[in-house]
């Protein structure tokens, strides 16, 4: 056990040493957190401002839409009809995204068409769906009734249709953190995968420079497996908490310096909203608020990072030694570095299914397959840091633990296994792997 | 000192050594020998317990050889390689650390054969700066430098320029005469032939010959003579008559020669003497000893002509 950490110490070394650790270790969390600056900042809006062209020949809108000082959206009138190819092909309207017809019987069917030139993200198709409807649903009160807008906006309350698990009616948004354990577990696979990569490429470099052998006097080949792996996986897990930290103290520098009001999951109060339902402005503000609130509540409120990371260890820990065996394997057993290439390809499809097994937890939680899934050492990492995220079911936490346990067991015997391959193909070289080989190494203790 | 008994070690069809056994004494340098693809370096991989044997056993200083036996080996592969990113320092405290030596020790013990052989200057320095040559020296430091009683080089003397063989001979000789025992698997047979005390070659996984340098010259002698002589050179030839052959001649000055006359029938070398004296005036003979070249041949080939044979 000395010599395996000697082996893992030098590792370990070679690996924090290099530029692309130090690299990935700043650009990795930085990058993660410019995605979520940009998520806060624009909430997925491709396009920073519309313009948008009403065409209202019966002056239905009387040339006024609900006042919107965010700046993302613009609207000009026109009081006469536009075909769309005009639209399209004019050069006159070219200055315009967007093309909103308001026909004479708007009123009556409903229905408004918007032609635009490239397709509005959801976000911005929902706010200039929800500025027409407020401006028609005016036209429509002075139309149809006899009350004022102010009052209309008192009777007309916004209902928010919650769907709930009935075994867990308290958790309000199991799919939006079923996102955030799927994050976590792509984060294991990708760590899995860059790091099992790293014990490939170490296991075949010490074969093509002939190292190996020297070692071999001194260490068996167990322990050199193991020594490596370790000392791989420590690079991976310091990596890891460079990450946590970069990305926490960026978390909070946003919260704190940057999105102050807007981060602000308490700010958002739905009673408050209602009452500063009259002034259109605010109601124009809370809704944007709400928007990026949403993302916002889910980072800084909803997430309990304290399990997550810890389970997210665990689970990482475990399949990293699961699938660090597996590379370990490839590694010794082909004759040439381009050949363990090769034999990656299965295991990348591998770590495919475990993703799209996560994707399809995410959408069915509650489905049999996940069941198996998440015993499954190729699937659980991810499937489970899924479901702990949505939240286990009372009575099924068990399955979290048990799932650990089958994944740990599953990489026991895959150190096993691969350390048998590995002693017996280490010391071969410049062959052609083939199958059989394979199994007959398997086979030979 | 190590004793190997009966081992045979197969990979699959192929048999890469079948029943071979042979023991190396404390103190000396033993020539492991053998044309390539014989199975030399598989005998020592087993030795060095890098690999196992399918049967056999190998002792050393009398107990059966374990992992914990490794610490007292030093071993320098054929094809050896070094972690090139790595300086010269931490490359070999990283390998006499993991022969179990401590870090204080394989500090204080790199600076005396990096000053011994003059390379102080290097102690820094990562292994992708050094040439080939510069390389093959810290490889044999981090072999030898946890100070093992058992050193097996495999071809330890390729890559070196002729200066640095010096070197490393010398080296050897005076570990030698420290105790230390070495395994020396070489081609170089000139060399065996000026450090080894006894051998042993290895041919088609079988061992086929072991002992001293100068038995396996003795037992392959061809009855050759030399002679070394001042005179008439036809006197010399028409003294040999039938019972003699000359085999070769060097010319050593206007009438000084140097001869080398192989016997015919019963004659021996008395017989040879006594035919020359009065003839021509005789400085120096000898008989002359094959080299090991010429043993390793002969023992090849004649294995080999046997086989055809059969």
């Amino acid at each position: 056990m000395f010599n395996s950490g000697l082996i893992a110490l030098r590792e370990l070394k070679e690996r924090i040493a290099t530029r692309s650790f130090i690299l990935m270790s700043i650009m990795g969390p930085l990058l993660i957190l410019l995605i979520t600056y940009l998520l806060f900042t624009y909430g997925g809006d491709g396009k920073q401002r519309w313009r948008v062209l009403i065409a209202d020949p019966a002056g239905i809108m009387e040339n006024k839409i609900m006042a919107n000082e965010d700046n993302s959206v613009s609207y000009s009138f026109a009081d006469d009809y536009l075909e769309m190819e005009e639209f399209r092909d004019g050069k006159r309207f070219q200055e315009f995204d967007a093309l909103v017809e308001i026909n004479e019987k708007v009123l009556s069917n409903k229905t408004v068409f918007v032609f635009y030139r490239d397709k509005p993200a959801v976000r911005m198709q929902t706010r200039i769906q929800f500025q027409i409807e407020r401006r028609i649903e005016e036209r429509m009160v002075d139309e149809f009734t006899d009350l004022t807008v102010p009052e209309f906006r008192k009777i007309k309350q916004p209902l928010n249709v919650a769907f709930r698990n009935a075994n867990d009616p308290l958790d309000e948004s199991s799919d939006k953190r079923g996102w955030v354990g799927f994050f976590f577990g792509a984060m294991i696979f990708t760590f899995i995968f860059l790091f099992g990569m790293t014990i490939l490429r170490s296991v075949a470099h010490e074969k093509s420079n002939r190292i190996v052998e020297v070692l071999l006097a001194s260490v068996n080949p167990r322990q050199l497996m193991l020594g490596k792996i370790m000392g791989i996986g420590v690079a991976a897990f310091i990596q890891f908490v460079i990450w946590c930290f970069v990305i926490g103290f960026g978390l909070y520098f946003m919260r704190e310096f940057l999105f102050i009001d807007a981060l602000d999951a308490s700010k958002i109060d739905m009673v408050q909203m209602t009452k500063d339902v009259q002034e259109q402005t605010t109601f124009e503000q809370l809704f944007a608020a709400r928007e990026y609130n949403e993302f916002v509540e889910l980072i800084y409120e909803r997430v309990q990072f304290s399990t997550m990371i810890t389970h997210f260890l665990l689970f990482f820990i475990a399949g990293y030694f699961f699938y660090g065996a597996l590379f370990a394997a490839i590694g010794a057993t082909s004759g040439s570095e381009n050949d363990g290439q090769q034999f990656v390809l299965p295991l990348i499809f591998l770590l495919c299914l475990a993703l799209y097994a996560g994707y399809f937890t995410l959408l069915n939680p509650d489905s049999s397959t996940v069941d198996w899934l998440q015993y499954l050492p190729f699937t659980a990492p991810v499937v489970v840091m899924v479901k702990l995220a949505q939240g286990y079911a009372p009575g099924e936490g068990y399955q979290l633990y048990l799932s650990l346990i089958f994944l740990v067991i599953s990489a026991i015997i895959m150190l096993f296994i691969a350390g048998r391959l590995y002693k017996n193909g280490i010391l071969q070289f410049g062959h052609r792997i083939r199958l059989i080989t394979i199994f007959k190494w398997l086979k030979k203790s | 000192m190590l004793e190997v008994k009966n081992i045979s070690k197969s990979f699959y069809r192929k048999i890469a050594l079948d029943d071979v056994s042979l023991h190396v004494n404390q103190g000396e340098i033993f020539g492991l020998l053998g044309p390539n693809g014989a199975g030399k370096t598989t005998l020592i991989r087993i030795i060095n317990r890098i690999i196992e044997p399918d049967s056999g056993h190998v002792r050393l200083n009398g107990d059966l050889m374990t992992q914990k036996h490794l610490s007292q080996i030093g071993y320098l592969p054929e094809e050896r390689g070094l972690y090139k990113s790595m300086t010269v320092q931490d490359h070999a405290i990283f390998l006499a650390r993991l022969r179990g030596l401590s870090k204080a020790d394989a500090n204080r013990l790199l600076d005396q054969w990096l000053e011994k052989f003059n390379i102080g200057d290097w102690r820094k320095k990562r292994i992708e700066e050094l040439s080939k040559g510069m390389a093959q020296k810290v490889q044999f430091i981090c072999t030898v430098l946890h100070e093992p009683n058992l050193l097996i080089l495999d071809e330890p003397l390729s890559g070196f320029d002729p200066i640095n063989v010096e070197l490393i001979k010398q080296e050897l000789i005076e570990m030698r005469a420290k105790g230390k025992t070495i395994i020396l698997s070489t081609h170089n047979m000139k060399s065996v032939e000026e450090i080894c005390d006894r051998a042993a070659l290895i041919h088609e996984a079988k061992k086929i010959a072991e002992g001293s340098i100068s038995e396996l010259q003795e037992e392959r002698k061809a009855g050759i003579y030399a002679v070394k002589f001042r005179g008439n050179m036809i006197a010399f030839v028409n003294a040999l008559w039938t019972g003699f052959e000359m085999i070769d001649k060097d010319i050593l000055g206007d009438d000084r020669f140097e001869v080398r006359v192989k016997m015919r029938g019963d004659n021996s070398f008395e017989d040879l003497l006594k035919v020359l004296i009065g003839q021509v005036k005789i400085e120096a003979a000898w008989e002359v000893l094959p080299s090991m070249q010429d043993v390793f041949i002969d023992l090849v080939q004649g294995k080999k002509e046997v086989a055809d044979v059969q």
